[in-house]
């Protein structure tokens, strides 16, 4: 190619030029990685010669009778779907609250975006020190009011591990809903709600009849972002129970983690992990058909 | 809507109870970096009335406020040491430059995306948004292969390289967002007198965008800083970024809640005051550009 050719192409009108430098680099962030996983998947490390081997199907076969990858997926789905629910009906209210001229609101709103950017992990940390039995701030808050015995410490017990868990992640994301939900309201018009209350419309009617259909395109944006990052979660658990007590945190994220990383099962990890991946993109393609959410 | 003296007043009680409700494990945390072992370890908890001192921040960092704990020497329960300054630096270099790595090359294709019409357009951006989808655990573990095929285990690089690389379908649909706002008359007019491309990207349009980039990399920075999974699964010893390092203060022997809190309010105070810096197109940047306040 001469300069010439190449001056006219990086000149032109083709968006190519200004794509390539992106295409390039998510190829190697995206394409690779799963053609990676799917080609490891069908692999296994052997320790003793400290290489891979073919398998087969014998991971794909493992996972479907894998009593522990389906437990993992129950608890990451119960995640989900609990978390999911309470943000969004605590963030509604909560922004509903807040969405008033009042004294220091915008200082609420300010002070509630903060928990946004602290990391997850120490998040995590933070919870786990107040909901320790010993010592902890929560628990001790907790057992005022009757909800926690002295003797039962959270996270180490089966049944409250993940709600534990739960607490953490819905104090620290219920303020995106808050924060989404609050742009939404005040992006409403106000002729609707002027005409439904010389009509003599309840409160309660106006936020079912008018709020709720006028936002429910910023509902479906929040639902699908914070949807994809709860189906992953990982940080949480890591730091806070590993997944235990026994298998009561494990999500699918953690499982492939330790499965790749601490039981040196390659092949198996990268199944694992493919997996989330393939209900993730399942999951979220058909929620933008759906809700018809578009960029 | 007109409501009454006293629902307001109950309302503006309720919602000072409500975000003080959140904010109280802030200030816990920050105060338990503020307080020696007693006062940590009590039962019941001790939530305001505790003797303050600055010693954890002596070890952790280094530094000396003049109570004597300002070695490096002081060591944690697992048998490592306490001193983090270098840690801060390594969250802060791969923060920087992998904000500049997404905004760099963000900002080029969002213009395409923005400005040029072309086929499967409508898809290539639905493309970008679905890599906002994959699991980091499912780039994370066949990333961890390939670098160590290219030795990028455990370096800047490595870290610096997949930090931008996650930012970039946020970076691209954001900034595609904010180009949108700059009316495509002035790219028109400014290609009828004969400019290029690259001249009207460069004198118009970048300029024109610059609140919008400055809020993208900002909100880029903060992603990076908070990044947990790929920074655990991608190094070793060699560098370490603040939210992994801290989860290795709990070990079996114990946890030093201090010098974590201590750790941990450091690493969250710089981002406070950059989110309230972006306050304005906070809403912008977490819908990704869906949604414009």
């Amino acid at each position: 190619m001469s300069i010439a050719q190449v001056k006219r192409i990086a000149i032109s009108d083709s968006p190519w030029p200004w794509l390539l430098p992106l295409i390039a680099l998510l190829a190697v962030f995206t394409i690779y990685p799963f053609i990676y996983n799917v080609w490891l998947s069908f692999h296994e490390f052997v320790p003793k010669s400290r290489g891979l081997k073919f398998v087969g199907f014998a991971n794909w076969v493992q996972l479907w009778n894998d009593g522990r990858f389906w437990g993992a997926l129950g608890v990451t789905f119960l995640y989900f779907a609990v978390a999911l629910t309470i943000e969004i009906i605590l963030g509604m209210a909560i922004a509903l609250l807040l969405d008033a001229e009042l004294p220091g609101f915008a200082m609420l709103r300010a002070v509630l975006s903060m928990t946004l950017v602290i990391p997850p992990a120490i998040a995590g940390m933070m919870f786990l020190l107040m909901e320790d039995s010993q010592f902890g701030a929560l628990s001790y808050l907790l057992g005022l009011v009757g909800l926690l015995d002295k003797a039962t410490p959270m996270l180490a017990t089966s049944s409250l591990a993940l709600i534990g868990v739960l607490i953490a992640e819905i104090w620290q994301w219920t303020p995106f809903m808050v924060l989404i939900f609050m742009a939404g309201l005040r992006s409403l018009p106000a002729e609707p709600y002027e005409a439904a209350m010389i009509d003599g419309a309840s409160s309660l009617q106006m936020f079912r009849r008018l709020t709720l259909p006028m936002m429910s395109r910023v509902i479906a944006v929040a639902v699908l972002l914070r949807g994809i990052d709860l189906f992953r979660v990982f940080d949480y658990v890591f730091v806070m129970t590993s997944g235990g007590p026994g298998t009561a945190t494990y999500t699918v994220s953690l499982y492939a983690w330790q499965q790749t990383f601490s039981f040196l099962k390659w092949g198996y990890g990268a199944t694992l992990s493919l997996t989330s991946l393939v209900i993730v993109m399942v999951m979220a393609n058909i929620f933008i058909r759906v809700a018809k959410v578009r960029w | 809507m007109q409501q009454s003296a006293l629902a307001r007043t109950l309302r503006t009680i309720a919602g000072w109870l409500v975000v003080g409700a959140f904010f109280f494990p802030i200030y816990f945390w920050t105060s338990v970096a503020f307080r020696d072992a007693k006062d940590i370890f009590n039962w019941p908890p001790i939530f305001f009335n505790f003797q303050p001192t600055v010693r954890n921040f002596e070890q952790v960092f280094g530094i000396s406020l003049g109570f004597g704990y300002g070695s490096q020497e002081a060591v944690t329960p697992g048998g490592g040491n306490f001193y983090m300054g270098p840690r801060l630096w390594d969250s802060i270099v791969v923060a920087s430059l992998s904000t500049v790595l997404a905004i760099v090359v963000a900002t080029l294709a969002s213009y395409a995306l923005s400005r040029m019409h072309f086929r499967g357009r409508h898809e290539f951006v639905n493309w970008v948004l679905s890599t906002r989808m994959m699991p980091p655990v499912a780039v994370a573990i066949p990333m961890f292969f390939i670098f160590k095929q290219f030795n990028l285990l455990d370096t800047y690089v490595g870290v610096i390289l997949v930090h931008g690389l996650m930012n970039l379908p946020l970076a691209v649909l954001l900034l595609k967002s904010f180009f949108d706002d700059i009316p495509a008359e002035i790219d028109e007019s400014a290609l009828l007198d004969g400019a290029s491309r690259w001249t009207i990207f460069r004198r118009i349009v970048l300029p024109m965008a610059k609140g919008g980039i400055a809020a993208t990399a900002v909100l880029c920075f903060i992603f990076s800083w908070t990044e947990f999974l790929f920074v655990l699964t991608l190094t070793q010893t060699g560098l370490k970024t603040v939210p992994v390092v801290s989860s290795t203060f709990v070990t079996s022997i114990g946890t030093a809640w201090g010098n974590m809190a201590a750790l941990g309010a450091a690493a969250i105070v710089p981002a406070f005051i950059v989110v309230l810096l972006v306050q304005r197109h906070l809403v912008r940047g977490l819908t990704m550009g869906s949604l414009k306040q």
